[in-house]
C-alpha cells in the first residue's frame, strides 16, 4: 500500500516537474506561470519525489530501493508523457487526487 | 559520416540500431518473459495444478523418498511454492555416484501431488525455460556460439545507449514531451520518452547482461592467474560451498523432521521451503532446511538462503548459516548488484511485476526505434515514389521480429494445450511449432512488407493471445473460471497477461485500419502514430 502512495507521489512529482516547463504549463493548466510560481511547482514537484523515495526505502532494502525508486518514478512519468497531449486537465486533476487517496488508502490499511 | 560529433553518434546510432535491432528485440521479449519463467513453466504444467500444500505434505514426501531411494546418497525435498504447486523430490543414488564419480549429477526426480502424495507425471514441456534460453543463447545453434552472438548484440545495445544520449538534444527540455499524429516526430518522442525515462534500467540490463557472460568474454585473465586449469578459477571464486561428501554410515532410525521444521520456522520468522537430507536413514544424516532469502541485491553467492543444519539421528541443531555475514569483496558487490539486478532471482511477486514492466519499457524502446527507421524514410519518399527494396525488406523484417514474434509466442502456448499428451519429444515439438509460426510469420512479412501486412499480422495476433486462455477453458480444468487457477494466483495471471496482450492488439489493430495512410503520397506508410495512453499499453502492442 506504502507504495501505492509511493509511485502516485510520483506521478504527482513528475506533473510538478512539467508544471515548471513552460512547454507544458499551457497543457496542464490552460495558462503560463509567472517564474516564482514555476519555481514553486519545481521544488514542491522535487519534495514529492523526495517523499516518495522515502516511502521506497521503507519497503525494500537501501540498494534495492534506490533502484526501484527510478524505476517507479519512470512509471510514474511514462503515463503522464501520453496523458499530456490528450487529457491535459486529467493529468492535474489526477496529480492531486491520486496521493489523497492511496494515502488515505494506505492509513486505512495500515 | 562527416560533420559534427552529435551527427557522427547519430549515424552510429542509427546504424548499430538497425543491424542489430531485430535480435534485440528478440531478446528483449523473450528475456521480459524469462521474469515469469517458473510461472510460465507452471501454466504449461496443467497436470500439476490441483496440488496445494498440507500440513502432510513433508511427511508424504519423506514416505516416497523412502519407498523409492531408501538408501541414496542423499535427499531433496522442494516444497510448493507460490511459483510451484508439487512438491520436487530429487536424490542421488549410491551406486551412480560410484560408477561416474567426479562431476555434478542431476540425480533422480520425481514431481509428487502435495495433497495426496502421488507421484505426478506432467507432460513433456520446454516450458518457460525454453523462452528463457533463447534470450541468451538463441536456439539450434551451439550454445557457445549463440551466447556469442547475444553478447555482441549486447555490446551493440550498450554502443546504442550511450550513442542514443549523446545524439538526443533536448533530453530534460523534452522529458515530458509527446506530441502525436506528426508521423516521424511522434516515433521519435515516443521512442525518447520509452528510453529516457527507463535509461537506468536500461543500462542496467545491458550492462549487467554482459558481465553474466563476462569470463567468456574475457577470459585471459583467468588463463593468466590459472594457466594449468581455468575450472580451478570456478572453483575458487564461484564455489558453491557445498557440504563435503561423507562416506554413508550404518543404517539408523532417523528423527522426526517436523519438530525441526517448526523450530527453524520459529528461529528464521519464516517458512522452510527445501529441505535436504545427507546419508539419509544412516547414524551419520545430515538435514539442512533452508528458508527463501531477504530480497537483498549484494550477497555472497547467488544461491545463498540461510540455513540450519541439524543433526539428522539426534536433531541436535550443528550451525545455522546466514549468507549475508560472510565478508563480500567491493568487485564482488558490484557484480552481484548488477547480476542479482538482471535476474531478478530475489524478486517478491510484486518486484517481479515491476521488473516485467521495465522489460515492457525496454522491449518498446527497441520498437520504437525500429519502426522510426522505416517511418523517416517512408516520409522521405517523394509523391509517387515506390519504396526501394531495401525500405521494404527492413519494414519486412520489423514485422516479422515484432508482430511475428508475439504470433509465435502465442502458438508456442496454443501448441502446448494442443499437441497431444503421449508425443514423443514433446517439448521439442513445442519449440518447433514456435519457429515454424515465426517461419511463416517471417515469409509472410517479406511477400507484404506493408500496411496490409502488419494489419494482417496483428490482427493474427490478437485472435491467438486472445485464443490461449480461451482453448486452455477448453482442455484443461485450471482456467480463469475455475477455483484451481485462482488457488495458484500465478496460474491465472498468465491467462490475464495473455488477454492484456489480445486487448493491446486489438487497440494497434483498430488503429492501423481506423485511419488510412495519406494516400499517394506515402502508400507504404505504417500508422502514423501509436499511441500509449498508459504505461501497460506499449507492452501489449510490442511484448
Amino acid at each position: 500500500m506504502i507504495l501505492l502512495f509511493a509511485v502516485c507521489l510520483a506521478f504527482s512529482g513528475m506533473t510538478l516537474l512539467a508544471l515548471a516547463m513552460k512547454r507544458h504549463q499551457p497543457q496542464i493548466l490552460d495558462r503560463k506561470l509567472p517564474e516564482p510560481r514555476a519555481r514553486l511547482a519545481r521544488w514542491s514537484g522535487w519534495a514529492c519525489l523526495a517523499v516518495s523515495l522515502v516511502c521506497v526505502l521503507q519497503v525494500w532494502p537501501t540498494g534495492l530501493a534506490l533502484f526501484m525508486a527510478i524505476g517507479l518514478f519512470a512509471f510514474a512519468g511514462l503515463p503522464l508523457v501520453f496523458l499530456l497531449p490528450y487529457q491535459q486537465r486529467l493529468a492535474w486533476r489526477l496529480a492531486m487526487a491520486l496521493p489523497i487517496a492511496s494515502g488515505a488508502l494506505a492509513l486505512v490499511s495500515a | 559520416m562527416n560533420g559534427s560529433f552529435r551527427q557522427s553518434m547519430a549515424w552510429l546510432h542509427t546504424w548499430v540500431g538497425l543491424l542489430l535491432g531485430w535480435l534485440l528485440v528478440a531478446i528483449f521479449i523473450t528475456g521480459t518473459s524469462a521474469y515469469f519463467r517458473e510461472e510460465i513453466t507452471l501454466w504449461m504444467e496443467p497436470e500439476t495444478h490441483d496440488s496445494t500444500l498440507t500440513p502432510n505434505t513433508l511427511d508424504m514426501a519423506v514416505a516416497v523418498l523412502n519407498d523409492k531411494a531408501s538408501d541414496a546418497r542423499s535427499w531433496d525435498i522442494s516444497l510448493p511454492s507460490a511459483r510451484h504447486t508439487v512438491a520436487e523430490l530429487r536424490w542421488q543414488p549410491l551406486q551412480q555416484r560410484q560408477q561416474q564419480g567426479g562431476g555434478r549429477h542431476r540425480g533422480e526426480s520425481v514431481s509428487m501431488d502435495a495433497d495426496s502424495g502421488q507421484v505426478v507425471e506432467p507432460r513433456d514441456t520446454a516450458g518457460g525455460n525454453f523462452l528463457y534460453r533463447f534470450h541468451y543463447q538463441l536456439h539450434g545453434v551451439p550454445r557457445e556460439v549463440g551466447r556469442w552472438v547475444v553478447c555482441l548484440a549486447t555490446m551493440f545495445m550498450l554502443i546504442a545507449i550511450i550513442s542514443g544520449v549523446i545524439t538526443h538534444k533536448k533530453i530534460f527540455k523534452d522529458f515530458f514531451t509527446f506530441r502525436p499524429g506528426k508521423g516521424q516526430r511522434s516515433w521519435l518522442d515516443a521512442h525518447n520518452a520509452t528510453a529516457v525515462l527507463a535509461l537506468p534500467y536500461h543500462f542496467m540490463i545491458t550492462y549487467s547482461g554482459l558481465l553474466l557472460f563476462m569470463t567468456m568474454l574475457m577470459p585471459w585473465g583467468i588463463d593468466a592467474a590459472y594457466p594449468e586449469n581455468r575450472r580451478d578459477f570456478f572453483s575458487e571464486v564461484f564455489s558453491r560451498g557445498g557440504e563435503e561428501a561423507q562416506r554413508p554410515g550404518n543404517p539408523a532410525e532417523m528423527v522426526d523432521i517436523k519438530p525441526l521444521i517448526a523450530q527453524a520456522e520459529a528461529h528464521f520468522g519464516k517458512p522452510v521451503t527445501r529441505i535436504g537430507v545427507t546419508n539419509p536413514n544412516r547414524d551419520n544424516a545430515v538435514i539442512s532446511l533452508r528458508v527463501d532469502r531477504d530480497p537483498a541485491i549484494t550477497a555472497r553467492q547467488r544461491g545463498g538462503d540461510p540455513v540450519q543444519v541439524y543433526n539428522g539421528v539426534n536433531g541436535e541443531l550443528q550451525q545455522t548459516l546466514l549468507p549475508s555475514e560472510d565478508p563480500v569483496a567491493p568487485s564482488w558487490r558490484i557484480y552481484n548488484v548488477f547480476t542479482s539486478l538482471h535476474m531478478a532471482r530475489f524478486a517478491d511477486p510484486l518486484t517481479r511485476w515491476l521488473f516485467f514492466l521495465f522489460g515492457i519499457a525496454g522491449s518498446a524502446m527497441a520498437i520504437t526505434g525500429m519502426l522510426l527507421w522505416v517511418n523517416k524514410r517512408t516520409q522521405q519518399l517523394k509523391r509517387d515514389q515506390v519504396p526501394g527494396s531495401s525500405l521494404k525488406l527492413v519494414n519486412g523484417l520489423n514485422m516479422a521480429a515484432i508482430s511475428g514474434l508475439m504470433i509465435a509466442i502465442a502458438a508456442y502456448f496454443i501448441g502446448n494445450r494442443l499437441l497431444p499428451v503421449t508425443l514423443e519429444n514433446r517439448g521439442d515439438q513445442e519449440i518447433q511449432v514456435f519457429f515454424l509460426v515465426w517461419l511463416a510469420a517471417l515469409i509472410h512479412a517479406l511477400l507484404r512488407p506493408n500496411r496490409s501486412g502488419w494489419q494482417e499480422q496483428v490482427a493474427l495476433g490478437t485472435v491467438l493471445w486472445l485464443a490461449v486462455p480461451v482453448i486452455n477453458v477448453l482442455t484443461t480444468d485450471s482456467h480463469l473460471f475455475t477455483a484451481v487457477a485462482w488457488q495458484h494466483p500465478a496460474l491465472a495471471s498468465v491467462d490475464l497477461v495473455c488477454l492484456a496482450f489480445a486487448g493491446a492488439g486489438g487497440y494497434t489493430f483498430w488503429r492501423l485500419i481506423r485511419k488510412p495512410a495519406p494516400a499517394k503520397r506515402a502508400p507504404r506508410k505504417k500508422p502514423a502514430k501509436r499511441t500509449t495512453p498508459s504505461t501497460t499499453a506499449p507492452a501489449g502492442e510490442n511484448a
